[in-house]
């Protein structure tokens, strides 16, 4: 478990990262079937317990690097690294989500620094970790750009999400970028 | 060169020998993924396996002989909207505009064969001006630099990508016939 060192403040809660497992699934299920956090996603918001449970044994569990946002150990969002094979290998690509309650409290933003600050250690033959974020999600952008990401381009048409051709941003963060 | 010359076409197992010329020089597969072929075998055996059963790859030729090649991969899921398409012709005929005038060709040829196709991709090396002077001839737009993307032979690339959406042909077509 990681923790990011941030509990100063008297009283507040300490945000952490840990594997995801099928005891969080009443947590999932908060965020899985909000609309407001699948709006940039490509899933589509859950309807039942058990497809979330599906996801956590399918996807999740063995998922290369997949984890739990957490705030005193309780799961309000996933923050994952993806693999890539062959001449790829050197770039993974970063997604996060965050219920929708605990947003523009700067979350996001300490759990993509935790994860910039090790992933290059625990991978390696990891060059570059880049993040694909639909042009209208401005939020999520800043994330990316206080981080210390460099917004490389505007991928027209890049992707369908929710039926929809989007134009996506594209950021990367290097290995000998200067570290967050 | 008179352009009527060049030619799309598929590859055939008798393109073989014009085939060596180009695919068994390295200064022509340096930025592609295919290795250089060593011998007929071996030209052969890549005719037979990959060029002819793609889906989408077309010999460039001058007077119906090969002098290389132009391809179009489609993905799928929820990336079917888009393709990379890929090109190379042998060093002889590089600065004559002939690569420009086939990926113009095989633009159009693929936007007609994927009528559901929305967007056209292309990479090339960062230090690859020649490549990427083709795709702004050919009126693809360059949309940014991707640093350490991938490796090509060995080497880790810094890669220019480059777009020409279906709604960007049909523009250019209306401002021809106004």
């Amino acid at each position: 478990m990681e923790a990011d060192g941030k509990q100063g403040q008297e009283g507040s809660p300490e945000l952490s990262l840990r594997p995801l497992d099928l005891s969080d699934i009443d947590d999932f299920m908060v965020w899985a079937t909000d609309d407001k956090v699948s709006r940039f996603c490509t899933w589509d918001t859950y309807t039942s317990k058990e497809a979330g449970i599906d996801y956590i044994k399918n996807i999740v569990i063995p998922h290369p690097w997949f984890k739990a946002i957490c705030l005193d150990n309780k799961a309000i969002g996933a923050i994952s690294v993806s693999a890539n094979n062959g001449n790829d290998r050197c770039r993974g690509e970063l997604g996060y989500l965050l219920a929708s309650k605990y947003w523009g409290k700067g979350i996001v933003t300490r759990a993509v620094k935790m994860v910039a600050s090790t992933i290059f250690n625990e991978w390696p033959h990891l060059e570059r970790l880049e993040a694909l974020v639909d042009v209208e999600n401005g939020g999520s952008q800043r994330v990316l750009e206080k981080v210390g990401f460099q917004r490389e381009g505007v991928l027209r048409k890049f992707c369908i999400q929710k039926g929809r051709c989007r134009d996506m941003v594209i950021y990367s963060l290097l290995s000998t970028d200067p570290q967050p | 060169m008179d352009s009527g010359r060049v030619t799309l076409r598929p590859f055939r197992v008798s393109d073989v020998d014009d085939f060596i010329l180009w695919a068994g020089d390295d200064q022509v597969t340096r930025n592609i993924r295919m290795k250089t072929v060593t011998s007929k075998e071996e030209a052969l055996t890549f005719i037979k396996d990959v060029c002819i059963p793609h889906p989408w790859r077309r010999s460039i030729c001058i007077d119906d002989r090969s002098i290389g090649f132009v391809s179009v991969y489609r993905w799928s899921g929820n990336d079917i909207c888009k393709a990379d398409i890929a090109y190379a012709i042998a060093a002889k005929y590089w600065g004559q505009g002939i690569t420009t005038k086939a990926v113009k060709m095989a633009v159009s040829e693929a936007f007609k064969d994927f009528p559901d196709l929305v967007r056209l991709q292309a990479f090339a090396a960062v230090e690859n001006k020649a490549s990427q002077r083709v795709l702004e001839k050919a009126g693809f737009t360059k949309e940014g630099l991707l640093r350490k993307y991938t490796f090509l032979k060995g080497q880790l690339k810094d890669l220019v990508i480059y777009s020409l959406l279906s709604t960007d042909i049909s523009v250019a077509v209306d401002d021809k016939l106004l």
